[in-house]
Order: C-alpha cells, then sequence, then structure tokens
C-alpha cells in the first residue's frame, strides 16, 4: 500500500474531547498522516469543519423529544449541587448505565466501520473501552483527557471524588459506596465485554490502559505524586495538548474599564440559565469585563449589564489566552487552557472530573475553587478579586504557561501515535495494563 | 462594523452629505478615475444637480476617510495611495440616526435593551432627542427590525442570531443567490471585483494567528454584495441586498474554524473566477456548494460525563 498511514480519532461525543482530538489530528496532517474520525452521528460537522473526514455511527432509532437536553438539565441540576459522594446515586450512576448503553449500541456498526477503514491506528479518547476496537485487531492509543485521577493508584485520591490527596477515611467511604451503586453496571458492562471475548476489567474500571500506548493530557503542575510511577513507555505526559484556534478580537464593551474575565460552564453548564442570571448580576457590581459563554440561551437573559457580552461560542483557547482570570466548571480541556495560557481559574464544579480538578487546583495554587450555587453576591466578589490580586499565583502561573506552550503537546502525541501505527505486532502485557489485572479481585 | 459608531463624542454627518459622498464615489468609479485625480467642486455640483456648499460638505467627509485630500487653494483630489476595497468603498460614517440605530440593534442583541421600548426611555439610554430616536426607530422598521406596539411602546422583531435563523438564512439564499446570477443580464461590477480579490488573497496569505474572522466577515459580505449588486432583476436585488444587512447584525452569522474560513475564502475566489469570465452558471453552481458547506452544522449540546448525545433533533437536515 505504502500511503500516509490513516489515523482513526474515536472521541466521546463531548466538546472536550473531540476537540482535544482536532488539535492532535491536525499535528497527524502536518506530519503527513491521514487522519480521519468516528463519531456519534449528533457530532456530525464538528470534525468536518476543521477539514476531517467523518464517519458517523448510526443514530439510535429513538428520535428524542425536542426537550431532551432541558429535561436533562432539569433532572439533573439539583444533583449538581450535591457533594461528589451524594452525585454517585444521583449522577454518576445513570450516567454511567448511559454510557455502557452507548458502548453496547455503538458494537456492531463500529466493527463494522473499522474493518471496512482499516485504519494503521486508532485513538480513544473515551471513558468506556468498544470492543470492537480490541477485536479489530488495530493498534490503539488511548488518550486520557480526564483528570489524572482516571487512572487509579493508591496515592491519587478516587476518580470523581473531589478528595484531598490522603484523605484516608473520605477515600474509604468514597470507595465502598461508589462500588457498591456502580457494581452493578459494571457487572453489565464486563458481561458484555465477555461476550466479545474481552477479558472483565477491574471493578470501578471501564476502560484498560492501551498496551500500545497512552497518552494523559495532565500538566506537570499538577501532576500527582504516584505510588506506582506510570511507566514511561506506555504514558507520555502531553503538557496539556492545547489546540491552535483563530485569532479573537475582544469586543468592546459599553463599560470599557477593568480586567478581562471569560466565564463558561461548557455546553451542559450553559443551560443551568438561572445560575448564570445570578452571575451576571454579581457581575454588574464588579469592575471588571465578563465575557459569557451562554451557549443556544441567549434569550433567557435580559437587562444585560455593560460590562457583559454573551455570546452563543468563543474560539476558547483564543479567548482564554486574552483573560485575566477564568471561571470554569473544572472541565479538564478548560483546567489545561487556563494553565497552557498562565490564567488563574476559579472553579466552580457541577460533576464528573470537574470536582476532582477543583480540589486540585487549590492543592496546587493553580486556582480557587467554589461552590457552584452557594455563594452570595459579597462571597464572588471576594473570590475573583482575591484571584486577580494574587500575583504570586499570577506569576507562577505565567512561568509554567511559557513552559507548557514551549513543550507542544500535540506534537508529541502525533509523534506517539504515529510510533503505534508503524508497529505491527501487540506488544507483550507490561506494565500499567499487567498491573490493573493484577488488583483485579473479583 | 463595531468601529466606527462609538467614537459618540465627535458630530454626526448630515445623511444628505453622506448620500453626496456616495454618489460622488459612484462618479469617481464610473469616471475611472485614478489615485491623485482632481474632483472639481462645481463640476461635481452640476453632474449632481446640488449647490457646491454641499459638494464641498461631502468632499471634507471623503477626506476624512482617507479618501481624498484637500490642497489649499487647488480644492479636493483623490488620495495618492488608494489601494485595495475598502479604499474605493469606504464605510462612512453613519448619520447619527443611523448611528442610533446601530447602537440599538447592539444593545438589543446583547440582550441590554428588552423586546419593547419607549422612545423616552430610549432617548435617556443614549442622552439623544426624540427626533433623532424616532428616526433611528423608523429606519430600524423599515429594516423589519422593529414595530411599533400600541400606546408609546416599539417591539423588537426577533434577531436572527440563532442558529436556526443562521440554517433558514443558508437556505434563503440556497434560493435566490444562485438565482441572481444565472438570471439573463447578470452585471458583474468589475472593479468592485477586482479589488475584492486583492483583499481575499492578502487574507488568505495571513499565518493562522491573524486570520481575522472580524475582516473575513466583512469580505464576505461584499462578496454576496456583488452578487446582490449585479442581479438584473431589481426584486432580486433587493430582496438579497436587505437580507444581508440583516446578516450584518451581531449574531447573525456563525462563527467558523480557521480551516472552514480559508476554504471559503478559496471558495469565493473561485466564483470570481469564473463571475469574471462570465460563466455564471457554473459560479452558480460553485455558490451553491459553498452555501451548503456554509451551513452550521454544530451540534446543540452535550458534555464529559453527560449521557452520550441521543439523535438530537436538528433542522435543516
Amino acid at each position: 500500500m505504502g500511503g500516509p498511514p490513516t489515523i482513526a480519532f474515536f472521541p466521546e461525543a463531548s466538546f472536550g474531547a473531540a476537540l482535544n482530538c482536532v488539535g492532535i489530528a491536525r499535528a497527524l496532517r502536518d506530519k503527513g498522516a491521514r487522519p480521519v474520525f468516528i463519531c456519534h452521528a449528533g457530532f456530525s460537522g464538528v470534525f468536518s469543519e476543521y477539514g476531517f473526514q467523518e464517519h458517523h455511527l448510526p443514530a439510535s432509532d429513538t428520535t428524542a423529544p425536542e426537550t431532551y437536553w432541558q429535561d436533562f438539565i432539569s433532572r439533573h441540576l439539583p444533583h449538581f449541587d450535591l457533594a461528589p459522594i451524594d452525585q454517585i446515586e444521583t449522577y454518576v450512576a445513570p450516567t454511567w448505565e448511559a454510557i455502557v448503553d452507548t458502548a453496547v449500541e455503538a458494537e456492531a456498526p463500529l466493527f463494522a466501520l473499522l474493518q471496512r477503514l482499516r485504519p494503521d491506528a486508532v485513538v480513544v479518547d473515551n471513558v468506556v473501552m468498544f470492543p470492537a476496537i480490541a477485536r479489530a485487531g488495530i493498534p490503539w492509543v488511548r488518550v486520557v483527557s480526564c483528570a489524572e485521577t482516571e487512572l487509579p493508584d493508591a496515592n491519587v485520591p478516587p476518580y470523581l471524588s473531589g478528595l484531598k490527596a490522603g484523605d484516608a477515611a473520605g477515600r474509604a467511604a468514597f470507595d465502598a459506596r461508589y462500588q457498591s451503586v456502580i457494581g452493578p453496571i459494571h457487572a453489565r458492562y464486563n458481561q458484555f465485554r465477555a461476550r466479545h471475548g474481552l477479558p472483565g476489567l477491574p471493578p470501578a474500571q471501564f476502560l484498560e490502559t492501551s498496551p500500545w500506548h497512552n497518552l494523559l493530557l495532565a500538566p506537570s503542575i499538577l501532576r500527582r505524586d504516584r505510588a506506582a510511577p506510570l511507566d514511561p513507555a506506555l504514558f507520555t505526559y502531553l503538557e496539556g495538548c492545547v489546540r491552535q484556534e483563530a485569532p479573537f478580537d475582544v469586543p468592546d464593551f459599553a463599560r470599557k474599564a477593568g480586567p478581562l474575565v471569560y466565564v463558561s460552564f461548557g455546553s451542559l453548564g450553559a443551560m443551568d440559565t438561572s445560575l448564570i442570571q445570578r452571575l451576571i448580576a454579581a457581575f454588574a457590581e464588579f469592575p471588571a469585563r465578563f465575557l459569557v459563554n451562554v451557549g443556544g440561551f441567549r434569550d433567557a437573559y435580559r437587562a444585560v449589564p455593560d460590562n457583559v457580552i454573551l455570546e452563543r461560542w468563543f474560539p476558547q483557547p483564543s479567548v482564554v489566552a486574552k483573560a485575566d482570570l477564568f471561571i470554569h466548571h473544572g472541565g479538564n480541556n478548560s483546567f489545561c487552557e487556563a494553565l497552557y495560557s498562565g490564567v488563574p481559574s476559579i472553579i466552580m464544579p457541577y460533576c464528573w472530573d470537574g470536582h476532582d480538578n477543583a480540589r486540585r487546583a487549590v492543592e496546587t495554587g493553580t486556582g480557587y475553587m467554589l461552590q457552584r450555587s452557594d455563594w452570595a453576591p459579597e462571597d464572588l466578589h471576594k473570590t475573583i478579586r482575591t484571584a486577580l490580586d494574587d500575583l504570586g499565583m499570577g506569576d507562577r502561573l505565567k512561568a509554567n504557561g511559557r513552559d507548557m506552550a514551549a513543550f507542544s503537546g500535540v506534537d508529541l502525541a502525533a509523534e506517539k501515535i504515529l510510533a503505534v501505527a508503524r508497529q505491527r505486532e501487540m506488544p507483550s502485557v507490561r506494565g500499567s495494563t499487567r498491573m490493573l489485572r493484577e488488583t483485579w479481585k473479583p | 462594523m463595531e468601529t466606527s459608531e462609538r467614537r459618540t463624542s465627535t458630530p454626526r454627518p448630515r445623511q444628505n452629505h453622506l448620500d453626496l459622498a456616495r454618489r460622488i464615489l459612484d462618479l469617481v468609479r464610473d469616471r475611472a478615475l485614478g489615485p491623485g485625480a482632481h474632483l472639481p467642486e462645481q463640476l461635481l455640483a452640476s453632474q449632481c444637480n446640488v449647490s457646491r456648499t454641499p459638494v464641498r460638505a461631502a468632499l471634507k467627509l471623503l477626506a476624512d476617510q482617507g479618501v481624498a485630500v484637500h490642497e489649499p487653494g487647488r480644492g479636493y483630489r483623490l488620495s495618492d495611495d488608494l489601494v485595495g476595497a475598502s479604499a474605493l468603498f469606504p464605510r462612512l460614517p453613519g448619520a447619527a440616526e443611523e448611528d442610533l440605530a446601530g447602537r440599538i440593534i447592539r444593545d438589543r442583541a446583547a440582550r441590554r435593551l428588552d423586546e419593547a421600548i419607549t422612545v423616552g426611555e430610549v432617548a435617556r439610554r443614549y442622552q439623544s432627542d426624540r427626533r433623532t430616536v424616532l428616526k433611528a426607530l423608523g429606519a430600524l422598521a423599515d429594516d423589519g427590525l422593529v414595530s411599533r406596539a400600541p400606546g408609546q411602546s416599539w417591539v423588537f422583531a426577533h434577531l436572527p442570531d440563532s442558529p436556526e435563523s443562521q440554517s433558514d438564512s443558508i437556505e434563503y439564499r440556497l434560493v435566490l443567490e444562485p438565482a441572481a446570477l444565472v438570471l439573463p443580464g447578470f452585471a458583474l461590477d468589475h472593479d468592485r471585483s477586482a479589488a475584492l480579490r486583492r483583499e481575499l488573497v492578502a487574507l488568505l496569505a495571513e499565518p493562522d494567528e491573524r486570520l481575522d474572522g472580524g475582516r473575513f466577515g466583512r469580505l464576505d459580505l461584499e462578496f454576496h454584495m456583488l452578487i446582490a449588486r449585479g442581479a438584473a432583476n431589481r426584486y432580486l436585488s433587493e430582496a438579497l441586498a436587505a437580507h444581508h444587512r440583516l446578516r450584518e447584525l451581531p449574531g447573525a452569522t456563525a462563527r467558523v474554524s480557521v480551516v472552514r474560513l480559508r476554504q471559503s475564502i478559496q471558495e469565493h475566489l473561485q466564483i470570481i473566477d469564473h463571475m469574471e469570465v462570465g460563466q455564471f452558471a457554473v459560479a452558480a453552481d460553485l455558490l451553491r456548494v459553498h452555501l451548503r458547506l456554509s451551513g452550521s452544522q454544530r451540534p446543540r449540546a452535550a458534555n464529559r460525563g453527560a449521557p452520550p448525545l441521543a439523535a438530537t433533533p436538528r433542522r435543516g437536515g
């Protein structure tokens, strides 16, 4: 054959994973490879907009009602106010159920698609393994684009727990509850794997490390001190892996003075319009300019103050680069982009690894944490002022941002993926793959 | 779009002077006058059927924009460094009511103004007089952006700043724009086309980090207006021009990635190639492809940890 290697990206249906993969795919294309994307039908257009060919998995037969997302958010909004441990039953379990459903549903079409495409490597940026990828016999690379807690270790707090490092009692309580609630879902997932000839995974694990290679976004400044350090032959840290977007001109504010604060809670957070309304009312009383990502909900707002501009979508990395402060939900991409641009974060976590990132921001002095809804305007003002005035944090973050930018995570990721694509034989089981198997005591 | 209107301290030009300045520019183009050409007041006054006083005011306006220069004792001439479309087709500052209309619609788009407003409220907010406010609202009403409600209030129409409106806009233009090109009598303005080509080529040569979306937006509008102006059927021409004015409103066009932005510039250039040699049917086919590719297909919502996207209902296939 001898043509350029085809690299099939299969990101989770979320903007974080999708755009992270876009950054790596652009670097691969610059190196002569042919990246293509496999995606859920609901994500069509995202990758072709960046010039990549898309292959869609068929949409499920059941058409969602017009109010699908509104129903989803009204059901879960109260849960986002709960402590991470109390979200296990209310949010985490139903989410895992749905994720397992997707994997089951995607299996046959994904297998057929991979047989047709015959890529030289598959890049999986997801939280669950699709047996079709292992069955296809194609080398695959895992991207760990969640917080580093996604890879378990004795010294690392449990994934999604938001716990401090070293909180043994908290850990025991969280683990026990997590396993009792998630256990049945996990058992169903392991049965599904078994049906397709894959060994079961240890409790709470839905995705194994790749025997070929694994890429982690986690930048050094957030890195955990692991009891069992990750084998550098199998794991590469990418220092954030931030993509380049079109430049962003800061719009003209009617009230011009003050530092620039960018506010985005991702597309999920944008649906919580009542919280954003409260934030905007508080911003009106603070001497700064605020750019607020409101998704498709601009009509939910009125009497927007002169120091606030609402937009449906922002080229986030370019906006963060011009901001003095980034208020976000702790999504891993958002947090990495703040670090990459040397900008402090105020994290108001909703769910999932947002809790882990918020805790880690405080532990590492890279940002502040604020409970998402339990605050008075004075608390919010005080936190914003503290973050903006923290010159020590600002200097440290600027220096770290320069290091991250010099590192070029997207290029390193592309090189590692190309090296895997050139391999023909599956490497012998070693390192963390073995570790996961050995620690599983069913 | 954002730049000129905010300078509220400088007095706004009068509408008749602006109209006259535009007519003088038309004459310059019709007579293919080059950089440095003399602009005699008397001749312009008789050509435009007005006295010399308003012509002088219009020429001063052009001088303020850098299009003309004034030499004491010798009058006005075209500037020596006229280059690019922006020079021959400058964005003249708006009259006071135009400026106010722009600010009102921007503030509505930013959701600073409620759906219904009163003249008194607007006059207070913008420190303007009732007469100017009424003229501004009248201008917005002409474009279908506001309508008079019972009593003293005016009500805004639904602004075209949602994904649904953007999708409707693409569908509307798919019907009309190719038709404008293929109807007999399409007349391309070759000067505008050449100037636009130069600007598109210059933008395409910029590296990604300087590929300015705002600059692209202005050229995109200029490109599509070129087609609207060239249409032989005046109803078609007017409908398209009015629609493009709506597309100038904040939020009416979707932001695109640098990759799509480059593709879009290349598509514009290719269509211009065919229009310039009179291959309007080919240009129309390429325009259809360009518009279809420009249709935004972004999904509405999804997030890490959220249940996977179900078949979220979207419009436009």
